[in-house]
């Protein structure tokens, strides 16, 4: 298996940059999920490196040896796409055993990998099936298995389980999970699904017009989101602007003590990391609960018509109109668009009481 | 139990009713198809095949007969056979990489490349014919370049079976480029990606994943090419040869010259024949590949 890099790549389109300059290092055997709003030029990223897209400033390195220049066809990458792409002339074995006949290998051998494969993506005996007789998720997995098939040092995935329901998304992704890890094949996978990203990611890359907002493990992305930007786009973010004067954020539900210049600042504050307390003097007001099965979320408004989200559990459900009083088990601030490293330390430990 | 029954009655007359609506619809084509299209074809066999004798009309393969022993009209169909063929093997390889090109090129001449190929579509035949004998013809365009450049004549197309493929081909290639344009509008940029990224050069991509994925669309231009060249008339007429000649002007002059219009129907049906052959194995392949495929 080999390293993929990505050193100062670009790209514009009819004089726009897509990707003004860009720095990305995977390591082997590491899964990479590229996270990112809508045409924040993930698909253009995954295809530089593939080589469906001509680069045009920096260089794409594979194990080391620059490939920028290198058409597809020869580079040691293999991509699943969206579409699943896959070729409807042909049975669900020959789609796989495509790349291997065109690379002459043996008929026993074709044919004894095709099987393996299939058997890998749960599909043995659907070898002569065609693939329109096939459902969707099988589709899915015939696309995955006719990439893994060929070996590739690099695997390339494009929002590969868009079209899959949830249930059959989680089995997936998992499945996929448990063969790159054994192959131990060096993964980019493109997702506009967060959770998908959490789950599966050993690093998250957060792109926004072209550019890195950040790249880190899940967890510090989810806990320690390095801009506002990430902070609101993974999960949600209850935001509180406020002023920060002296050392202190002046805002009404929490007044706490911040280590930071004054100026401007939001508080952000996860909603699970909320607690509500039933109080008839409380600040805010319930407006609305909406309930997740798993927990529920109640929709706040201030007396001054801030509105935050906070997560309950089940039995302690508010009502709506409600008043509550709130305290924060954690909280960061940010400012100027970036976290605000000062954060106070007792935070940490005990919960902040508005 | 009751819902079901009440349900039944509206569907059951619904066909009734359709049939009647359906049958109206369709019976102005299909009566005129049947009279200026069936009744004239089954008029025109019927004319070849019975003779007056002073007894009354008898039934006579006397015309056929002569047709396929006359080394003169086996020589014209053969050399009809022969051009429709090489004209359908030409525009292929004309018309093929011209498509691939318009559907694959990002460039911003392929605009100016259809224009080109589409321009053959607004000039009417004869008007080519024409042209083609002032440019290749004795004394045409591309004689005098040659002679003012001192070098010697070309062998002219022209009254040569080489005179109308040319012009064959030329006239053809629009709809040839747009029928197989839309056939390749079918294979997704994303299937030959991938099949790029399996390894595929570009010569396993057209072989491997384009041309079977465009089976269709080459039926569909293959009929419609041997149809209309085998049935050709303006352009054999004007720039082939004068013998053997192709069937369309054999049968006008057989018409009109040789005044023998139960010789000149015999040819038409014999033509209208093999076009009716290839069109049944056209509909076949279609309908087993659209089986195939669903
Ligand atoms: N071939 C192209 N020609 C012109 N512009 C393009 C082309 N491909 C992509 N773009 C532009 O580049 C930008 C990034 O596109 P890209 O497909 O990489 O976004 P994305 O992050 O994958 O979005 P999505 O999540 O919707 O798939 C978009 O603004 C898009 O319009
Ligand atoms: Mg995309």
């Amino acid at each position: 298996m080999a390293t993929l890099s990505l050193s100062a790549i670009g790209k514009s389109f009819g004089g726009a940059d897509v990707i003004p300059g860009l720095d990305l290092d995977i390591a082997e055997g590491e899964l990479v999920c590229l996270l990112g709003p809508s045409g924040s030029g993930k698909s253009t990223l995954l295809r530089m490196a593939g080589g469906f897209e001509m680069p045009d400033r920096g260089t794409v390195r594979i194990g080391g040896a620059d490939v920028t220049r290198m058409p597809p066809e020869k580079r040691p990458t293999a991509m699943v796409f969206q579409s699943h792409a896959l070729w409807s002339h042909m049975s669900v074995a020959g789609n796989i055993a495509f790349g291997l006949k065109l690379r002459r290998l043996p008929r026993a051998e074709i044919r004894s990998r095709v099987e393996a494969v299939l058997e890998l993506v749960g599909l043995a005996g659907y070898g002569a099936r065609k693939v329109w007789q096939l459902s969707g998720g099988q589709q899915q997995r015939v696309a995955i298995a006719r990439a893994l098939v060929l070996e590739p040092q690099i695997l390339l995935l494009d929002e590969p389980f868009a079209s899959l329901d949830q249930h059959l998304r989680e089995r997936m992704r998992e499945e996929l999970r448990d063969i790159q890890q054994r192959l131990g094949i060096t993964t980019l996978f493109v997702t506009h699904g967060q959770d998908e990203a959490l789950a599966l990611a050993d690093r998250i890359v957060v792109l926004k017009d072209g550019r890195i907002e950040q790249a880190d493990a899940p967890d510090v992305l989810y806990r320690a989101p390095a801009t506002r930007f990430v902070a609101g786009f993974i999960g949600t973010m209850n935001f509180l602007a406020c002023d920060i004067r002296r050392g202190r954020a002046d805002h009404p539900l929490f007044a706490v003590p911040l280590a930071l210049p004054d100026g401007p600042a939001e508080l952000a504050i996860r909603p699970e990391a909320l607690r509500l307390t039933p109080d008839a003097e409380g600040p805010v007001r319930v407006r609305r609960v909406t309930d997740y099965g798993s927990h529920v979320l109640a929709d706040l408004e201030t007396d001054d018509g801030e509105r935050l989200k906070a997560h309950c559990p089940p039995e302690a459900r508010p009502a709506p109109g409600q008043r509550m009083r709130l305290s924060a088990r954690q909280l960061s601030a940010y400012q100027q668009g970036r976290r605000a490293e000062a954060s106070p330390a007792h935070l940490r430990e005990g919960a902040l009481h508005a | 139990m009751s819902d079901a029954a009440i349900a039944v009655r509206p569907v059951r007359a619904a066909p009734r009713g359709g049939g009647l609506t359906g049958l109206l619809l369709v019976f102005l084509p299909v009566g005129l198809l049947a009279w200026l299209i069936l009744y004239p074809i089954l008029r025109a066999v019927i004319r070849t095949l019975v003779v007056q004798t002073g007894t009354g009309p008898a039934l006579s393969l006397e015309t056929y007969r002569f047709f396929f022993t006359d080394g003169y009209s086996l020589a014209n169909l053969w050399l009809t056979l022969w051009v429709t063929a090489l004209c359908a093997v030409l525009l292929l390889a004309v018309c093929l990489p011209i498509a691939l090109y318009l559907r694959f090129a990002k460039s911003r001449i392929a605009a100016l490349v259809q224009g080109l190929a589409l321009f053959p579509m607004f000039v009417p035949s004869v008007i080519l014919a024409y042209a083609l004998i002032r440019t290749l013809g004795p004394n045409g365009a591309v004689d005098l370049v040659l002679n003012a450049a001192g070098l010697p004549k070309i062998a002219s197309p022209y009254l040569t079976p080489a005179g109308p493929v040319i012009g064959l081909v030329w006239d053809n290639i629009p709809l040839t480029v747009l029928m197989l344009v839309a056939g390749l509008g079918n294979v997704s940029d994303n299937a030959v990606e991938a099949a790029r990224d399996a390894g595929a050069r570009p010569f396993a991509l057209l072989r491997h994943i384009i041309l079977p994925q465009i089976g269709n669309a080459l039926l569909v231009v293959l009929s419609f090419t041997v149809l209309s060249i085998f049935s050709a008339f303006t352009l054999p007429y004007v720039l082939g040869p004068a013998s053997p000649e192709m069937m369309g002007p054999f049968m006008q002059r057989t018409f009109t010259d040789v005044q023998d219009p139960r010789m000149a129907i015999t040819q038409a049906v014999i033509t209208f024949a093999i076009c009716a052959g290839f069109g049944a194995f056209y509909v076949r392949s279609i309908a087993r590949n659209r089986e195939a495929s669903r």
